[in-house]
């Protein structure tokens, strides 16, 4: 259906005037929110409809984009450029050309996509015969047919092959005809396929409208004026980004964090893995080196995509610094975003693998990359980042009911340090991930799990004049016989403190099984987990900013009463002395504050 | 019946009358007190009927809409509230759904952290636990905890308490035994349950709507008691009705008992407003438009019938809150919006806005910032002579020097850049249209568009252009359309239970139960209001979505028994609404039933028709002869364009744009190529030709 009324076409100008550059920004925009809208609403598995990890984003015929959905997870819809880019590079290989009514699906870590379980399905754009764009989703799915069950905590992946189906450009729709024998094979080798399959059609049925809207835009409009504007509103993109790098001082910004890896290995290859940004100002360009990050894992799947994971952490936390959407508003996303950005990864190191290198657990990983990265930028721009942030994890829960497979991926939050006037933000998703949990009265009423527990970690953020935040505590039992996998990070390192704030606290986890409670590393393959088996997981706090002795007693004196903190800590990190009741004793608290200067 | 609606806005109280008997009406308008609005209620009512003569004590109901609850949230100004809940859960409030409000942030606030509705010290934990299906009892109440709590929170200086527990939906015992518990203790407390306010699953969103209710609890019962009394106090007999989200009207018990129904209720009124003046021409499909200084709320009107927002999509002030309400899409555009260009040298036209003060520079107040009324101005489309009935005059001088600077900023001319303003923030509310329109597949050129507010008719018809809208509609009075929509409100409760029943294993005799059981709770409450139930409309709904889905829509629920054949036909029409709401069904899959809802509505007295005399001729209407700017197939444009005075138009006369026409709360623009007429049902219609 077409509403649009017909505009005369424009008298050819020299350049776009910026109103029609305006209104043509506001309708990209406003497609691409419908997608992930209806992509949403539409989809089954709470890994989509819930935490909301799917992407929806336009594209333009070179593979440069020039809109995303709102609602989607920046590490979902940002790497769609880079599917596109992928697809087109495949099918050029194969001799194969795109055509109306094709429907594209592709996953492959190596030619733009984020990883295995994130599949695109991508709509090619035709106008006049010419192809113009591309309306593209991605998800997050269930299951793709890995060596476990779900699609997180596929841990001990060998290799790409052992981390499920590859999709490589495979045309669902060439044509518009339905490929089957290609739907078969993905119902015949993935678990939960129902639900699978029917997040793909929701998927399929999301890039359409998006294209359908697209083409009726460039009607409305003219192609030549939608190409000059497209082209314009990049340039704007690029010229704030350009501006807000050009206010850093020049100079060189490095910093290191690392990985856990896998904890309880023996392999020292396999744990405690250094990753390393050296940040390179100069005029209005930053150039980001990841020279100093270790290499590959070659048999563990934690490796990042360099396009697809690693980028997408880079440019997030580049943007959500210098162009922090609080301070500037919205802020278009476009590929002009990113022009003035260099990414520079040593081939063979876990930032720029080379297949078959697994891929599929980079998630964690990728969200350390970011904290480093934002570590570095902290050296240019103190007062706009956060101290170090508490990374995320994933638990696979999954089980068999009459015959058919139920999974369910809960994350994990993580919580950010603390920023110049502003505790950190508490018990949410950090950086490049944006998720949601699963109402507790949503799981209970569908699957055989038991949420026990779902509170604030007390006593353990650190220590900072603006505190870190608070992890969580959440705790999970099995109703009846299952198993589990485990996919996380920051178990082993403390998030950073900075400008003298105190280190943050790591994450953990426990499981308690038949009377015995276990920690568990970050990473823990399939296991069997029999009814009333019992995961207390602790959530990571973030690091403090700045010196705790100059904390607003008052703040402190806040938190005793809250419960976030004891009276025992509030003297020894803070010099604060304060009852339970919160009563600041003044003086002693000057004395012993003075006595620290 | 003699009612009279009195809608509270920032600025101005306006108020309406009718006598539904005589056929009579009346407006009144006054100026906000907002430090107490129930001064401005008082004064305003007393006014309109020593303007018209009226008795006081012979007006039948005063029909209100209040934003006290509304400005409390928004100002975070509410009473020290308590919450108690189960134990293993203090932090739901905090948590929420561990998402930031932004994805590129690192400085943002979380609206549940940063302000929260209950500060963590006032969240007290109780063992209890309930769980599904059904709500057995896993852990049974402590009622000594509940008690030490109680006394703590009283202790502590709490003024409201928030009883949630997990599961309270599927029953409501716990939830009800602690609420008594908590009126013993401390009876003076305002307290309240979540299973009372919003019964459906979803423990954030239940929690945070209930903290809400507390919250806002005892300034609203203040509120509402006093305004009962000064009304009284000043010699008025009649009953007082508060307007409610849902789009209806509740009691001033209802609502001092659950004043978060109110929240929303601002735009509600302007929806029915408008499908009033819509029904005046026959017209039963509309998309209402009200656009003010800082903001356009647009609701859609299907066969007479409005939408409901989704539970999902109900927010306020960053949180979410589940309570029934009319579908009204807010966005930031009106007449202040401030038209800028950014450091990187994109035009944008809002969503700031520079408000009544300082206001556009044209009020000659001190703006200095080019907004969207300056625009008009230098278009020639505001009459400075002529703004608002000649009430204020417009400054011409300093609309153009602020349109000047922001075109030379961008390289056009004066003209060029005061056009591009509109086109932008026209651009930006038709793509507010289109979310609630095309993308849920409803076709707007089956609609008619109703402009009004005090922006709404000088943007109705180019916008209606964009979309595809044939005809725009401006109701006689576009400035008190809220008010009007106040009168004709019916009184409405809905109740609620979330069910789980997934097709092919439906447990019928549940679904019955649930029915009778809403009905039961519906007739009471309404028996309680003095109605009497052969007065009373009840509509059955469910909200459905496929097994899995995380989204649930609205679909209607037959009357009488249900059976297998009725549920049939609810799942057909859930498949249909799937289809037309995103594009695409799934008629392989089994559906849920997620919640059943029962709506009761007491019908509103009709109010008469407005009776139109209409001036002689179109010359005696005739106010002068201008030139206003358009933009016409491409082309910038100044057109000659005749200014009329809209109360001495002649009814029934089709009549050439362009035209500006006046009246005294609104300025309508007919650009070229479209025609209008004042038709006699006191509407101006607008047509493309």
């Amino acid at each position: 259906m077409s509403t649009a009324v017909r505009r005369q076409p424009a008298p050819k100008p020299d350049r776009i005037d910026p109103i029609t550059t305006s209104v043509i920004q506001g309708a990209l925009e406003n497609i691409a929110i419908e997608m992930g809208y209806k992509l949403m609403r539409m989809s089954y598995s709470s890994i989509i409809r819930e935490s909301e990890d799917f992407g929806a984003a336009l594209v333009d015929a070179e593979g440069r984009g020039l809109a995303e959905s709102a609602q989607s997870t920046p590490l979902q819809s940002g790497p769609i450029p880079g599917y596109v880019r992928g697809i087109q590079r495949i099918l050029k290989e194969r001799g194969d050309v795109i055509r109306p009514g094709d429907v594209i699906m592709h996953n492959d870590a190596y030619s733009g996509a984020s990883h295995g379980p994130d599949v695109a399905f991508i709509v090619p754009v035709f106008v006049q015969g010419r192809l113009i764009a591309f309306a593209a989703t991605t998800a997050h799915h269930l299951d793709i047919g890995a060596l476990s069950p779900g699609s997180c905590g596929i841990v001990e992946a060998i290799d790409a092959y052992a981390e499920g189906l590859q999709f490589k450009a495979i045309k669902v729709y060439d044509r518009g005809v339905r490929n089957d024998a290609v739907w078969q094979i993905v119902r015949d080798n993935i678990r939960a396929s129902d639900l699978v399959v029917g997040d793909m059609d929701a998927q399929v049925a999301a890039a359409r409208i998006g294209a359908e809207r697209m083409v009726e835009l460039v009607e409305r409009y003219g192609l030549e004026t939608f190409e000059q504007a497209c082209g314009a509103l990049m340039d704007h993109a690029e010229r704030l980004m350009r501006q807000a790098i050009a206010k850093l001082p020049d100079g060189v910004y490095r910093a290191e964090t690392a990985i856990d890896g896998y904890l309880d290995s023996d392999d020292p290859n396999k744990k405690e893995l250094p990753i390393v940004v050296t940040i390179t100002k100069k005029d209005d360009s930053l150039v980001v080196d990841l020279t100093g990050t270790a290499p590959q894992v070659p048999d563990r799947p934690i490796n990042m995509p360099l396009e697809g994971t690693a980028d997408i952490a880079i440019w997030l936390t580049i943007r959500s610094v210098l162009l922090d959407t609080e301070v500037h508003g919205h802020i278009p996303v476009n590929a002009g975003l990113i022009r003035p950005i260099t990414i520079v990864a040593p081939k063979g190191c876990l930032a720029n693998p080379t297949f078959p290198a697994p891929t599929i657990a980079r998630f964690c990983p990728g969200n350390q990359l970011a904290d480093t990265v934002m570590k570095a930028l902290s050296q240019a721009m103190p007062g706009n980042v956060s101290a170090g942030i508490g990374n995320l994890k994933v638990i696979a829960f999954s089980g068999l009911k009459d015959e058919t497979h139920w999974v369910h991926m809960e994350i994990f939050e993580g919580s950010y340090g603390g920023r110049l006037g502003k505790d950190g933000m508490d018990a949410v998703d950090t950086l490049y991930a944006n998720t949601r949990n699963n109402p507790i009265e949503d799981i209970e009423t569908h699957l055989p799990l038991r949420v026990l527990r779902y509170e604030l970690r007390e006593d353990v953020a650190g220590a900072g004049k603006w505190r870190g935040g608070l992890g969580s505590v959440r705790e999970f039992t099995f109703l009846s016989d299952g198993g589990a996998s485990v996919e996380g990070e920051g178990h082993r390192y403390r998030p950073w403190g900075f400008l003298g704030g105190g280190e943050g606290m790591p994450a953990k986890l426990d499981l308690i099984q038949n009377g015995a409670s276990r920690a568990l590393p970050s990473k823990v393959p399939y296991m069997q987990i029999g009814k009333d088996g019992h995961f207390v997981c602790y959530g990571p706090a973030g690091g403090g900013y700045g010196n705790p002795f100059e904390r607003d007693p008052a703040k402190v004196a806040d938190d005793v009463l809250d419960g976030v903190i004891t009276p025992e800590t509030a003297l020894r990190d803070y010099k604060v002395v304060v009852s339970a009741k919160g009563v600041i004793d003044e003086a002693a608290t000057a004395k012993r504050r003075a006595a620290r200067q | 019946m003699r009612l009279i609606g009195v809608d509270v806005g920032g600025t101005f109280t306006d108020l309406v009358y009718a006598d539904t008997e005589a056929g009579q009406t009346g407006v009144h308008k006054i100026s906000t007190t907002p430090d107490d609005p129930s001064r401005g209620v008082v004064a305003g009512l007393t006014a309109l009927c020593d303007k018209y003569g009226i008795p006081r004590e012979t007006i039948d109901t005063v029909f209100h809409g209040t934003t006290i609850a509304t400005n409390a949230i928004l100002e975070h100004d509410g009473a020290v509230t308590g919450m108690i809940t189960t134990g293993g859960y203090r932090d739901i409030l905090h948590i929420g759904r561990h998402q930031r409000p932004q994805h590129y942030s690192i400085m943002q606030d979380i609206p549940w952290q940063d302000r929260p509705l209950v500060k963590r010290r006032h969240r007290k934990t109780v063992t209890e636990r309930l769980v599904p299906p059904r709500g057995e009892e896993l852990e049974p109440l402590d009622e000594a905890g509940v008690r030490a709590a109680v006394r703590e929170l009283k202790e502590a200086g709490v003024e409201a308490i928030a009883i949630c527990f997990l599961f309270s939906y599927l029953d409501p015992a716990h939830e009800a035994r602690a609420m008594e518990i908590v009126r013993e203790e401390y009876p003076a407390c305002f307290a309240t349950t979540s299973s009372s306010v919003s019964p459906q699953f979803r423990e954030f969103e239940r929690f945070t709507t209930t903290a809400m209710n507390a919250f806002v609890g005892p300034k609203v019962r203040n509120y509402v008691t006093k305004l009962e009394n000064d009304i009284e106090r000043s010699g008025f007999k009649a009953d007082l009705r508060i307007m409610a989200s849902n789009g209806g009207v509740a009691t001033p018990a209802m609502v001092a008992e659950r004043p978060v129904l109110t929240l929303l209720s601002g735009p509600a009124a302007g929806v029915i407003g408008g499908d009033w003046a819509g029904g005046l021409s026959g017209k039963r499909n509309l998309i209402t438009f009200d656009v003010g200084g800082t903001s356009a709320d647009i609701g859609i009107v299907t066969d007479g019938g409005f939408g409901e927002a989704t539970a999902r999509d109900t927010w306020i002030a960053g949180f979410p809150v589940l309570v029934p309400m009319i579908d009204v899409h807010t966005i930031g555009a009106g007449g202040g919006s401030i038209a800028f260009v950014d450091q990187a040298g994109a035009f944008k036209v809002g969503p700031r806005s520079a408000g009544a003060v300082p206001g556009p520079a044209a009020y000659g107040r001190g703006g200095n910032r080019a907004t969207v009324t300056d625009a008009n101005v230098v278009l020639g489309r505001l009459d400075g002579k002529n703004f608002l009935g000649g009430g204020m005059s417009l400054d011409e001088v300093a609309a153009r020097r602020v349109i000047g600077e922001l075109a030379r900023e961008l390289g056009l001319s004066d003209r060029e850049a005061a056009e591009g303003v509109v086109t932008v923030i026209n651009a930006n509310m038709a793509n507010a249209i289109r979310s609630r329109t095309v993308q849920k597949g409803i076709d707007p050129r089956d609609y008619a568009l109703v402009a009004f507010g005090g922006a709404g008719p000088l943007h109705g018809a180019e916008v209606a252009d964009m979309l595809g809208v044939p005809e725009v509609i401006v109701p006689p009075h576009p400035g008190i359309t809220s008010a009007v929509g106040l009168l004709i409100s019916d009184l409405r409760y809905d109740a609620i239970r979330t069910s789980f029943q997934i097709s092919g294993a439906a447990d019928i005799a549940r679904i019955n139960a649930d029915f009778a059981a809403m009905a039961k709770e519906l007739a009471e409450r309404f028996t309680a209001d003095g109605i009497d139930l052969s007065n009373v409309t009840f509509e059955r709904r469910g909200d459905l979505r496929y097994v899995g889905q995380g989204y649930e829509l609205r679909v209607p629920f037959p009357d009488g028994p249900i059976d297998e054949a009725a549920l049939a036909r609810a799942f057909e029409a859930f498949h249909e609404v799937h289809k037309r709401e995103y594009g695409h069904h799934f008629a392989e899959s089994a559906i849920e039933i997620v919640n059943l809802r029962l709506v009761g509505a007491a019908s509103a007295a009709e109010i008469a028709k407005p009776s139109v005399s209409g001036g002689a001729s179109l010359d005696a209407a005739r106010v002068r002869s201008g030139s206003c700017t358009f933009r016409v197939d491409g082309q910038l444009g100044d057109y000659p364009t005749d200014f009329y005075r809209r109360d001495l138009l002649p009814a029934g006369q089709t009549i050439a744009g362009p035209a500006i026409v006046l009246q005294m709360d609104t300025t309508t623009v007919i650009p070229p190529q479209h025609t209008f007429e004042a038709d006699t049902a006191g509407n101006l219609i607008i047509r493309k030709i």
